[in-house]
Formats: C-alpha cells, sequence, structure tokens
C-alpha cells in the first residue's frame, strides 16, 4: 500500500480526517482490511506518477486509457494526487471505446472519485470527469456546480445532454477530501454517495444504446468551452456496472490509497513466494532435480543421502551435513559442486547453475518444499507458456454445432487436416499450428455450414430488421449475432468490418439475407471464431481473465465448445470473477450432455484410444485377431469410463480398480469371458459384464486399450514405461545414445519376465529399468492382444507378482497378484494426482510446468474432497487461479 | 503525387513504371481493337457523380469560383444550372441519399438497394444495344472511389431499368482492372464476378481481422501473435491461388497490390468519417479514374458509371491543395472544426454553409472535386482518345456529370434539391456545349429530352406525365 500524503488541512478539517480512511494517518487501519472490487472494471487512475504529462490507466484493462494533461503549468504532480490550480484539461489520448461499448452493453456504470475540490464556487458545473463531446452533447459528466454535485447521464430518454441530471443538495460539496460515487443500474436507479453514504437517488429511465461512440473521456474541463475543475484528484476509476451499496461503503473503508489495480491483486495473490523461497522453487529444486536425485533420492539413497525431501536433505547422508545454511564454504554439496566431483556423470554444473547454487546456500538455504518432485520439472517454463488456442477439431465442431445448429462432424473431419498429438494431447497449444489446408478447409466449410442454416430465422434472433443500411440496425445485428458467434461482445473496429460486407452486397444488388450470409460465413472464418482470444499482454505479473474469456475458458473446459447464453449474460454480468458462481455454472453445466462428451474426448487423448482403430497385430501370430476388436476395446473403455465417471460418479481413481468391463460379444470372446448375447441380438452392442468373479480382470490396466500398448510382444518396457508416465507421473532418463534396443525374443525357459528381471539385475541398466520395468510384472499374464494366458506361447509358467515403487517413495511395496497391483494403484494418491495434472494439462492445453505446481496440488487436494469424482475434479480446475488468472506477457 | 500516369501509351510501352502491375494482354497491342476498327462511332454514355454537391450560389460564379477546373473544358461541356431535382424527395431520408438517386434517374429511391428507375446510361444502353454489347466488352461499368456507404445510391450510378444496380461496383484499382482485363469478364459472365466479388469482400474482412492480431494492437503475446501471422500468410496463399489472375500472357505479373486507403467496413465506420490525406485520396481515384478511361480507350466499356466521393461523403481530409501552381487552401477539417468524428469531417462544411460568408472550406473542397473530375474528363480528350471522326472520346460520348444536391444544410428540402449542378458532354454534336446555361428545369425533363437526342423512346419518370421538353441544350 502506498503511504497516504499530508494534504488533508488542518484545523476545521480534523473531524473528518478522523473519519476519513484515506487520510493522514489512518492509511494503515484501512490496509487489506477493505480490497476494492475489481469486477466491472474500466479505467482506474491513481496518479501514481510524478512527472510527465500523461496519467496512466491503470485498470489493466486493455487497451489503457491513458490521459495526458494539456497543459502541465497548471497542474501539480504528487504521488498519488495530481492538483489542477489552473486552466488545464486531462484528456484521453484516443476515444474511450472501451468505456463506451462496455456501458452501451451493460447499461449500468459506477464512476468513482476521490477528490478534494479547490473551492466551492466552481460552477458550468464545473467537469471532475466527463465522457463528451462539448458542452452540450455527453455520455456522462461528473461535475461539480458550486456547492452541489451534479451528474449528467445520457440515456434514450434524457437530451443529448444527458439532461435531467441528479443532484446533491446545496452544500454536500466541501473543500475536503471526498469520495465521490455514482452508480446507475440497468432499470434507471440513479445514486450519489459521499463518503460512502448514499444521499441523492432518483430514476433515470431509458438505455444508454445511444451513447456517443466517438467521445473522449477527460478530468478538469470540458472539451470545447470553459468549465474548468479546480482541486485535487486521487483516485477515479470507472466500471461498467453499479457497485452496491456495501461495495461503495467497502471502498470508501478500503481509502483513495487501497490498493486497486487487479495486477497488484494477483500478483499478490500467486506470488506470495518470498525472494528466497522462489529461488529455491524456480531454479534450485529444478537444478537438483536434474543433477542430483538420479541418485540421491529416496530410493537410491547413495551415500545415505536423500536429496528429494526436506528433511533427509538438511539432515545430511554418511559424511555428514552436506547444507550448512549461509555457509557455502561450510556445505559438502557445494564442496562436491565446485570441485566437479558431483554429479560425478555426465555434463558438471554451469558456472551459472554454481552462482545459483552458493548464492542460495549463503542466503540461508532456504527450503521450501516438503519433497522435491523430478516429475514437475520435466518442462522448462517456456512450455508453460501461453499460447493462442485454434480450435481443435472436435472442437470446432462442436463450436459451429452450438453456435448456429449445424452437424459439420462428416465434413469437418474429411476436410480439416487432423490435430496432431504433442506432450500426450492434441490439443496442445503450441502444436496447434495452421497450414494452406486449414485456411481452404475453414472457408469451405464456412460455406457449407451458411448454406445449411436458416440465415433469416438466425438473424431473428439478434434483430427483427431486415434492412441492409450500414450505419445502424445492419451494426446492432453484426454486434449481437457476432458476440454468439465470437463468444463476447465485439469492437468497434469489428463491427464496421463484418457490416462492410453488407455493403459489399448490397452494391452488387443482393439483399439481406445474402448480406447475413456472407457476414455469417466471415465470422465463422475470424481469428475469434477458429482461435479462443484473450488479451495476453500486461506487465508481466498474473491478471484476472476477463469476463467473457473466462465464460469460454469454462465452456471449452467443461463442454469443449462455446459458452451459452446463459454463461456470456454471466459474462456480462461480470459474474464469473466469483468463484461460488463460476462454481455453480460448471455444476449447471456438468449436467448437460456435452459436459460427458468432452470428458471422453480427455479419456480418448490420455489413453491415446485413436489408435485402436489402426490396430493391426501380426496375423501369424495372432491367427485369430478380429480387426473389428481394436474399435471394442476402444468402445470398452469409453463406456467403463462413462458408467464409473458419469452412472455411478465413482471416483476417478476407481478407474483403475471397478470391477466390470463393456464388451460386445466378440470382444467377451476374446477375453474369455462367458458370452451374454444382446438382447435385441445386435452383436455389436456393449454389454455390461460384472467382473468381481474374475480376479485376472477389472480395471483400465486390464482392458484391451491399454494392454496393447505393449506390441504383440507384450513389451515390459513399454507398457511399464506407460504405468510410469501416465498413471504415475515418474521420470526416467532416456536411454543412452547407441544402445541396442531390440526386444530380446521369449523362448523355451526364458519368458519375457525372466528377461526383464535379467535387464534390471545388470547394472547399467537397473537405474532406469528398476523403475519401470515392474510396474509391468502384473500384466505379464495378459498377452500382446489382451488374452490372459497362464502360460506364454513357449510353454513358459507366467506371473503376476511384483513390487510397485511410488516416485517419491522409499520402499516399493510388494503386491502378489495383478489384482492386488490395481488396488495399489487405485489406493495411491500419486495416481489420484496423476490424473488431476492430465486432467488439468487438457484443461489448460498446455504441459504443466513446475509454477503450476502448486496449484495443481491445491486443486487435486479440493477435488479429493469433493469424493475425487470426475464433476469434482473438473470444478476444482475451472475453480483454480490456472483457469481464472493468466500470467501476462510484457510488450 | 506519387502514382504514375497509366494510359494507352504507357501500356503500349510496357509497364514498368506503372504504379499496379498491369499484365500486357494481348488485345492492347493490337492496332485497333473492336470498336476503333469502324469509322463510325459507338454510343456511348457515362454518368459522373461527385459527393455533396456545389450549392447553387456558388454555381452563379461560373468559371471565376469553384468551377475553375472546369474552364479548359468549358468548349466540350454544357454546364446547366438550375436543375430541380424535387420530385426525387423521399420523405423521411435526408436529400443525400434521395438527391443521389435522383441523378441521372430522376426518381426518387426504392428502398435501400434500389434506384426508383433505370439511369440514363443503361436506358441508352438497352436501346442501342439491345441483344448486347459486342461479345469481350463489359457490359457496364461501375467504379469509384468513395467512403460513404450506408445505402448503395450514395455510391452506385447505373441502374437497370427495374430499378436494381446495373452492375458490380469496383472500388479498388485492381478490382476495375480485374473487371476490364481479367479473364473472368471474358469467359464468365457477371454473376460468376459477383460471386467473387463477394467472395473476395468476405476474404478481405477475414484479412483485416488476422491482420489486427499481428499488429501493434494486438491483445496477443509474440508466440500467439506468430502463430496468426503465419495463419495470416496461409490465407494470403490462399487467396492468390483462388483469386489471382489468370491472364492470357505468361509474363503477366502477380495479383496487383492492395489498395492503401480504406475498403469495406472500414471505409465507412457507422458514419464517422475516416481520415484521409489529400494525396491517399487522389492517388487512388485516379488510378481508378486511369483505368477507367483506359478501359473506354481500349473500347471494352461504353456505359456506366464513376463516382468520386460518395453523397453525403464523410471524411477528414488533410493537404495542401495546390491548382495552377498555386496552393489554394491546406486541408484539415477536424482541426478547422476543432472536432472529432462525424463532426470533424468535410460535410459539415456543407451544413455550415452561409451565402453571406466566404465558405472557404466548401470553396476548397468543391473546386478540388471539380478538379479531379476535370482530370478523368481530360483523359477522354487527349491524343490516345482521337477517334475516326476526328474528335475526342469525351466529345463523341454522352457523359452526364452531376451530385445529390444544390444546397447542403438539411432544412429546405425544396432548397436542397433545386439547383442541383449538371453537366453534360456534347454526344458527337447531338447538345450544345460552350456554355454555362441556367434551364431553369426538372431533371427529369433534362434526361428524357437528352434520350431523345440520342434517339431513345423510353422516357424516365411516372409514365402519366407529360414531358416539358428543354430544347434549349439541343444543337
Amino acid at each position: 500500500m502506498r503511504k497516504s500524503h499530508g494534504l488533508v488541512a488542518a484545523g476545521c478539517l480534523a473531524i473528518l480526517a478522523s473519519t476519513l480512511p484515506g487520510a493522514e494517518g489512518d492509511s494503515e487501519a484501512s490496509n487489506g482490511t477493505a480490497a476494492r472490487t475489481v469486477a466491472g472494471l474500466l479505467a482506474l487512475y491513481d496518479f501514481g506518477s510524478t512527472d510527465g504529462d500523461i496519467v496512466t490507466d491503470r485498470s489493466g484493462v486493455r487497451p489503457p486509457l491513458n490521459l495526458q494533461i494539456s497543459n502541465p503549468q497548471a497542474a501539480r504532480r504528487t504521488k498519488g494526487a495530481l492538483e489542477i490550480h489552473g486552466k488545464t484539461q486531462i484528456l484521453s489520448t484516443q476515444q474511450a471505446t472501451k468505456i463506451i461499448q462496455a456501458v452501451r452493453r451493460s447499461g449500468e456504470i459506477t464512476i468513482e472519485a476521490w477528490v478534494r475540490p479547490s473551492d466551492t464556487g466552481l460552477s458550468g458545473p464545473a467537469r471532475i470527469v466527463t465522457l463528451s463531446g462539448g458542452s452540450s452533447e455527453r455520455n456522462f459528466t461528473l461535475g461539480q456546480d458550486g456547492a452541489k454535485y451534479d451528474v449528467r447521464f445520457r440515456t434514450t430518454k434524457t437530451n443529448a445532454n444527458g439532461i435531467p441530471s441528479l443532484s446533491t443538495d446545496n452544500g454536500s460539496v466541501k473543500t475536503d477530501l471526498t469520495h465521490v460515487v455514482y452508480t446507475r443500474d440497468r432499470s434507471g436507479l440513479t445514486r450519489i454517495y459521499l463518503n460512502g453514504q448514499s444521499i441523492a437517488e432518483t430514476k433515470v429511465v431509458g438505455s444508454s444504446s445511444k451513447w456517443t461512440r466517438s467521445h473522449k473521456l477527460a478530468l478538469a474541463n470540458e472539451f470545447n468551452s470553459d468549465r474548468q475543475w479546480k482541486g485535487t484528484y486521487y483516485l477515479v476509476a470507472i466500471y461498467s456496472r453499479d457497485l452496491s451499496p456495501p461495495e461503495v461503503k467497502r471502498h470508501f473503508d478500503a481509502g483513495r490509497d487501497a490498493p486497486a489495480a487487479p495486477a497488484e491483486m494477483a500478483g499478490r495473490h500467486l506470488a506470495q513466494l518470498s525472494p528466497g523461497e522462489q529461488l529455491f522453487e524456480t531454479k534450485i529444486a529444478p537444478l537438483l532435480a536434474r543433477n542430483c536425485l538420479e541418485c540421491h533420492n529416496s530410493a537410491s539413497k547413495k551415500g545415505r543421502l536423500d536429496l528429494s525431501r526436506k528433511a533427509t536433505a538438511l539432515a545430511g547422508g554418511e559424511s555428514g551435513k552436506v547444507i550448512v545454511p549461509g555457509k557455502s564454504t561450510e556445505s559438502l554439496l557445494w564442496e562436491q559442486v565446485e570441485t566437479g566431483d558431483m554429479p560425478p556423470e555426465g555434463q558438471p554444473l554451469t558456472p551459472a547453475e554454481k552462482t545459483l547454487l552458493k548464492q542460495w546456500l549463503d542466503a540461508g538455504a532456504i527450503w521450501s518444499l516438503d519433497t522435491i518432485d523430478p516429475a514437475i520439472y520435466t518442462h522448462d517454463e517456456k512450455a508453460g507458456r501461453t499460447w493462442v488456442r485454434r480450435l481443435t477439431v472436435p472442437e470446432y465442431i462442436e463450436t459451429v454445432r452450438s453456435s448456429v445448429g449445424v452437424d459439420i462432424l462428416k465434413e469437418a473431419r474429411e476436410i480439416l487436416p487432423p490435430d496432431v498429438r504433442a506432450d500426450g494431447f492434441s490439443n496442445t497449444a503450441y502444436n496447434l499450428n495452421v497450414d494452406l489446408k486449414h485456411v481452404e478447409a475453414y472457408s469451405r466449410l464456412a460455406e457449407i455450414v451458411v448454406g445449411r442454416m436458416d440465415v433469416l430465422a438466425f438473424a431473428k434472433r439478434f434483430s427483427k430488421s431486415r434492412s441492409l443500411s450500414t450505419d445502424a440496425t445492419m451494426r446492432d445485428l453484426v454486434e449481437a449475432m457476432g458476440t454468439l458467434l465470437l463468444r463476447g461482445p465485439l469492437e468497434e473496429r469489428e463491427i464496421t468490418n463484418f457490416s462492410g460486407i453488407a455493403t459489399v452486397v448490397a452494391s452488387t444488388g443482393g439483399d439481406f439475407k445474402e448480406a447475413v450470409t456472407y457476414i455469417i460465413e466471415a465470422m465463422l472464418q475470424s481469428p475469434r471464431f477458429i482461435y479462443r482470444i484473450e488479451n495476453q499482454r500486461g506487465d508481466g505479473s498474473v491478471w484476472p481473465v476477463s469476463d467473457f474469456e473466462m465464460a469460454s475458458r469454462i465452456s471449452y473446459i467443461v463442454w469443449g465448445g462455446p459458452p451459452d447464453r446463459e454463461l456470456l449474460r454471466a459474462a456480462e454480468s461480470s459474474e464469473l470473477q466469483d468463484r461460488q458462481l463460476v462454481e455453480a455454472q460448471v455444476r449447471r453445466m456438468l449436467e448437460d450432455p456435452r459436459a460427458m462428451r468432452r470428458s471422453v474426448q480427455f479419456v480418448g487423448e490420455w489413453l491415446n484410444l485413436d489408435r485402436l482403430v489402426n490396430l493391426r497385430p501380426n496375423s501369424k501370430r495372432f491367427p485369430n485377431w478380429d480387426a473389428a476388436l481394436g474399435a471394442d476395446m476402444r468402445r470398452e473403455t469409453l463406456a467403463f469410463f462413462e458408467d464409473v465417471a458419469w452412472k455411478q460418479k465413482r471416483p476417478l481413481a476407481d478407474l483403475l480398480n471397478a470391477q466390470f468391463t463393456y464388451a460386445t460379444p466378440r470382444l467377451a470372446q476374446h477375453y474369455d469371458l462367458e458370452v451374454q448375447p444382446a438382447s435385441d441380438g445386435n452383436s455389436e452392442r456393449l454389454t455390461r459384464y460384472d467382473l468381481s468373479s474374475v480376479p485376472a480382470r477389472g480395471g483400465l490396466l486390464t482392458q484391451g486399450s491399454v494392454l496393447t500398448v505393449g506390441g504383440d510382444d507384450a513389451s515390459m518396457v513399454t507398457r511399464g514405461l506407460f504405468v510410469l508416465h501416465d498413471l504415475l507421473r515418474g521420470t526416467v532418463k532416456d536411454p543412452p545414445p547407441g544402445l541396442d534396443t531390440t526386444p530380446v525374443p521369449a523362448k523355451p525357459g526364458l519368458s519375457q519376465r525372466r528377461i526383464a528381471e535379467q535387464r534390471i539385475a545388470n547394472t547399467a541398466c537397473s537405474g532406469c529399468h528398476s523403475k519401470f520395468e515392474p510396474l509391468a510384472f502384473g500384466l505379464e499374464k495378459f498377452d500382446g492382444i489382451g488374452v490372459f494366458h497362464e502360460q506364454d506361447e513357449h510353454g513358459n509358467t507366467l506371473r503376476d507378482n511384483g513390487e510397485i515403487l511410488f516416485p517419491g517413495a522409499a520402499k516399493s511395496i510388494k503386491y502378489k497378484s495383478s489384482a492386488e497391483l490395481m488396488d495399489l494403484l487405485a489406493d495411491s494418491d500419486r495416481v489420484g494426482a496423476s490424473i488431476t495434472w492430465k486432467m488439468t494439462q487438457f484443461a489448460l492445453g498446455r504441459p504443466l510446468v513446475a509454477q503450476d505446481a502448486k496449484q495443481v496440488q491445491k486443486i487435486h487436494e479440493l477435488a479429493a474432497r469433493g469424493g475425487g469424482t470426475y464433476a469434482s475434479l473438473l470444478t476444482s480446475i475451472v475453480t483454480s487461479d490456472l483457469a481464472m488468472m493468466t500470467r501476462t506477457q510484457t510488450e | 503525387m506519387k502514382k504514375t500516369r497509366i494510359n494507352r501509351r504507357t501500356m503500349l510501352k510496357g509497364l514498368g513504371t506503372a504504379t499496379i502491375g498491369l499484365p500486357l494482354l494481348e488485345e492492347m497491342t493490337l492496332s485497333s481493337v473492336a470498336g476503333k476498327a469502324k469509322a463510325e462511332v459507338p454510343i456511348r454514355a457515362f454518368n459522373i457523380f461527385f459527393g455533396l454537391g456545389i450549392p447553387a450560389p456558388l454555381q452563379t460564379e461560373g468559371f471565376q469560383g469553384v468551377l475553375e477546373p472546369l474552364k479548359s473544358l468549358g468548349d466540350k461541356l454544357l454546364i446547366m444550372r438550375q436543375v430541380d431535382q424535387v420530385r426525387c424527395d423521399e420523405k423521411g431520408i435526408n436529400a443525400h441519399y434521395d438527391g443521389a438517386s435522383g441523378a441521372f434517374t430522376a426518381e426518387p429511391p426504392d428502398g435501400e438497394a434500389r434506384a426508383g428507375g433505370p439511369s440514363i446510361d443503361q436506358v441508352i444502353r438497352k436501346t442501342h444495344y439491345p441483344n448486347g454489347l459486342p461479345v469481350g466488352m463489359v457490359p457496364t461499368l461501375i467504379g469509384g472511389t468513395f467512403f460513404r456507404r450506408s445505402r448503395v445510391g450514395r455510391y452506385v450510378h447505373s441502374y437497370n431499368m427495374d430499378g436494381t444496380v446495373a452492375a458490380t461496383i469496383q472500388e479498388k484499382p485492381r478490382d476495375v482492372f480485374d473487371r476490364v482485363f481479367g479473364t473472368v469478364s471474358l469467359a464468365g459472365g457477371d454473376k460468376d464476378f459477383r460471386r467473387r466479388r463477394l467472395k473476395r469482400s468476405v476474404l478481405d474482412s477475414v484479412v483485416d481481422d488476422y491482420r489486427f492480431y499481428t499488429g501493434a494492437n494486438s491483445p496477443l503475446g509474440a508466440a500467439s501473435k506468430a502463430r496468426i501471422a503465419d495463419h495470416l500468410d496461409r490465407i494470403r496463399e490462399f487467396e492468390q491461388r483462388a483469386f489471382s489472375l489468370k491472364s492470357k500472357d505468361s509474363n503477366a505479373p502477380d495479383f496487383p497490390p492492395r489498395s492503401n486507403v480504406p475498403h469495406g467496413g472500414p471505409a465507412d465506420p457507422g458514419g464517422q468519417g475516416i481520415d484521409i490525406t489529400l494525396e491517399e485520396l487522389t492517388s487512388e481515384w485516379r488510378l481508378v479514374a486511369d483505368l477507367y478511361a483506359l478501359s473506354i480507350q481500349l473500347d471494352r466499356v461504353r456505359f456506366g458509371s464513376l463516382t468520386f466521393l460518395a453523397a453525403g461523403e464523410r471524411i477528414r481530409l488533410t493537404g495542401d491543395y495546390e491548382y495552377g501552381g498555386k496552393k489554394l487552401w491546406s486541408f484539415d477539417d477536424a482541426a478547422q472544426h476543432n472536432a472529432s468524428g462525424d463532426k470533424g469531417c468535410s460535410h459539415e462544411w456543407w451544413h455550415k454553409f452561409n451565402e453571406k460568408k466566404k465558405n472557404e472550406q466548401l470553396r476548397a473542397h468543391a473546386h478540388m472535386k471539380m478538379r479531379e473530375v476535370a482530370y478523368f474528363l481530360h483523359r477522354l480528350d487527349d491524343a490516345e482518345s482521337r477517334e475516326p471522326n476526328g474528335k475526342t472520346i469525351l466529345e463523341n460520348s454522352l457523359i452526364t456529370i452531376s451530385t445529390e444536391s444544390g444546397d447542403g444544410r438539411h432544412n429546405d428540402v425544396k432548397r436542397e434539391l433545386s439547383g442541383v449542378f449538371h453537366a453534360i458532354t456534347g454526344a458527337n454534336g447531338r447538345f450544345k456545349t460552350g456554355q454555362i446555361m441556367d434551364v431553369d428545369a426538372e431533371g427529369v425533363d433534362v434526361y428524357n429530352t437528352m434520350l431523345d437526342a440520342m434517339g431513345v423512346s423510353h422516357r424516365l419518370g411516372p409514365v402519366e406525365r407529360e414531358m416539358q421538353p428543354v430544347d434549349g441544350i439541343r444543337t
């Protein structure tokens, strides 16, 4: 919080000063107790700069609407204040478009100012804050007319000057520090508050839809005439909604110096780490993970030193303490690293890394994590960068369907190039690039879509007019239609651009329908349709996402499609900044079939089920393989997921050991289950099979869709890596270059299990292979296509006992059977957390990085408290800071 | 002025210095083209429109005032004053639109995209070419440089017999070029061309939108911006493939570059007006005018219309205006109005017209418009335009020049739609030239007299109305 300045005059102001939280001596009392709201904030001036002629808009709402002091000699700037003592004007450098657009839409406003008038004789009214075009033409003006405050707000029922106005009583203006707030709600109820109390109220009916779009914002004077206001500004804020009486009171209580910029608030919210903690979590922990934990982890503990945990790391190893906080020279860790003795293999630390390590030790070796999880450092910070997200093919199809009611699935699947998987998902934004084929496809698809639409009926939803005039009605139609199609309000630039198409159509003798058709065709190809455009620019800190951006984030996370009208309404009302209201929206949306479809997409991506369609095992080895089985396996897993997550609403961890599955008669036979023919005799129909009496099966890992990842040979390596990466989020280094990775075939007397055990016994291989191959031991009885056997083709007896080492754990846990392994996995918090990571990654469309780890952990804990179900996990993701905030990039 | 003038001679010499790349088409190198092979002069009719009009009192000053730039063409023009278009008034709509629709049709508008009747050029075309124009010609070419576009009548000035627009307006130099010299105009009909035009306008809007997200005001960070820039590149590639000309000549250059002035929606942001320099305006217009004139010289076009600034045009013009080697004025509308948006546009000078005052700004604008209209007319009067009968295309054709009103103050419809400036050429000796004449007649009668002289029996205006010939204009 900034310190306030001693600007309150002595004497007669003493009483007032004692009641004004913004006044000298009182500011600390308000510190942090009453935050200012940012919901609906459009522009904010806190006069923080002391020099130059620019007053910066610090709302964080783009584009900034900065103001310029026309005559700096008539103004005096001090930190947090701007005193006007002569003739000048503080004028926005551009049209106040963001304010005008927002208020035209909302019909609501709050104009807030902390000011101290220089005298009570200023008249005209003298302009304190004005959005106008001259002395008789305005959208609004907050002014001082002698000893009264006077506010003019233009509606369709007032004149162009915003008259009749609302005034306070004569004598209400004092030359004291004053908190003046004007609010108007959509019904037309307007109020003026002074120092937190409502003191004037009236009804100003009509709408703000006719507000002039070209007006600029100004302080201290009118544009073309002399309506000079004199006094001192401490804060001016404008909102697109009417703050409630308690909010106004809270702002008053918070004082003129209350932290207001969302960037600051958000920054505090997320960046709660001290510099020392930040150093550890962003630099030292990854450094240790990359260079030391391969040997000094809880399981290996070389030299009895475990650097993965705070307690063990500080305790030291067989050579005693290795970390002496504050003293690098006495720390064995430093000595070993500096001399190059550690790490013993691979690249030594770079000079820069060494410097960091030394700085950290000397600064007290702050260790702010209980455990260092190498998995969270898999990707560097760059991978967490925000990329604009192109709609994936399923998202495009859903967006078209939801927006205009046309099913384009068949054509989109045919024409659009498929999205390519990256980092485990095909919705990874950095990989969603575009090629000529996309552009051609979007153009062609747009043509097909409008060809199938009842364009006139669609247009009628937004406007009764069928006029081709581009001045008013067509612009209104474009604006309303665009808000739905482009998932948020349009800027003037866009309205103008799209309306222009109507002009061209008209000039070629076309009609209204044709104009709307082409406009929709253009919108369907515009960047705001094809991409999810969000503001990414700012000061580099974390900002809340805007209302409409949030609406899209919610809808694409939950539905994989665009916001519906209710979400857009909530965005317009700034409700989506409130976590509880967001939660309520998610609850509502989970009832919609789109939510289930989206979840199925997630599972398909996570387990890469699309590969099953092309599964072609060696026909000599598996002569009974039916090509339709691959698709059956895919359907089995999806139906199984739907049952667990949606029908039974069970915790997602149950996916690992739920004792039932779904199969076609064909697949049931393949699995050697007692075939239950479908009641209608349809051989393609899935039937639910209870597996409580089939100990070998039950859970995802026992389904053909997952078992086939090991290929024809049922590779222990591939299956083990799948469990390690996709269920346990473990890390393992790549095999050394040049290593012969040709699978060793089983033979009589040598089963795959035995081959794996030999590898693990080999010291050159064991470091890595011991981490993942045992994870597949429990699956040995399933062959490459998921059929259960007690013996392999060479007559070797197969086993399903083994042991599992959860990443980070010190000791492995033994299991006697495949079923026990499934239970261990289902009960493991690590597996639950991994599902959270996967789902969060899918929701955000990017790999998760170390910076995200704490938030993901929070999501996981919150979801677990909610029962660990799909719904609770999804809700936790949507209401997390990862979804509600965005890290901005500097210019 | 940056541009290089395009005329037939430079086309024939090779196109290296032309501002836009023009493919060297076969017919441009022929010593004679269809129409020119005959000694007979073809019937041609064109309507030239300029926006906002000339207040009647200023017309009385003749070539001493704002009409000065027409003086050099005075011998070849009949300037008509006191032409009344009051019958074109449509209740509830201001005179910009009514008057503009009435120009060349003498009818009030019929809705937003139709005129109340045909325009004179089209009536003449229908009479003289009842079976269509010779193969390969563009039936009607409509072009122009304009920005205000809320209604079609503001800028389109050729209408079919049923009042619908006679052709798609070409508003960019490359559009005019494409329409006249592109293979589509030879192979395909107007319908194909229209569809292409509309498709391109959709793509133009899309390109504009993508461009925004790659520009300085983009909300995107560097990586995302690069992704959108990639997309934009692909769209341009797509555009090249989908819309580039397939010229007859293998050496033909690529599709001409984009125009530098706003078109489509951005040209008319909700009636708020645009900022434009005199150089931008006249460079664009002169290129369109050159291409239009070239089309006539090459006998690819015999009918149509050309618009220099729309009715009720809203621009905020800046730049020094010179005429005859002297600086006459510095345009700076917004500053001189001390206003922004629509209130800062040149249009406001017409609202503020006051006979008792100097009206310097209005005069400068009107003078400039006459200079630019004269530019086009001169292009049809040069050595390249000399025809077998010894006269120039300008002299041989019927060219009608008009505008929307005789007063722009919107407070008296009668006054507004009276005294609407008109000028015509001699049409190969059919009309008097070299005069400034107070005709004191209705537009409908003037137009019908012109039609009569052109050997056209169809009459504009209400069927039952008896024509009152304005014989004074005929030779």
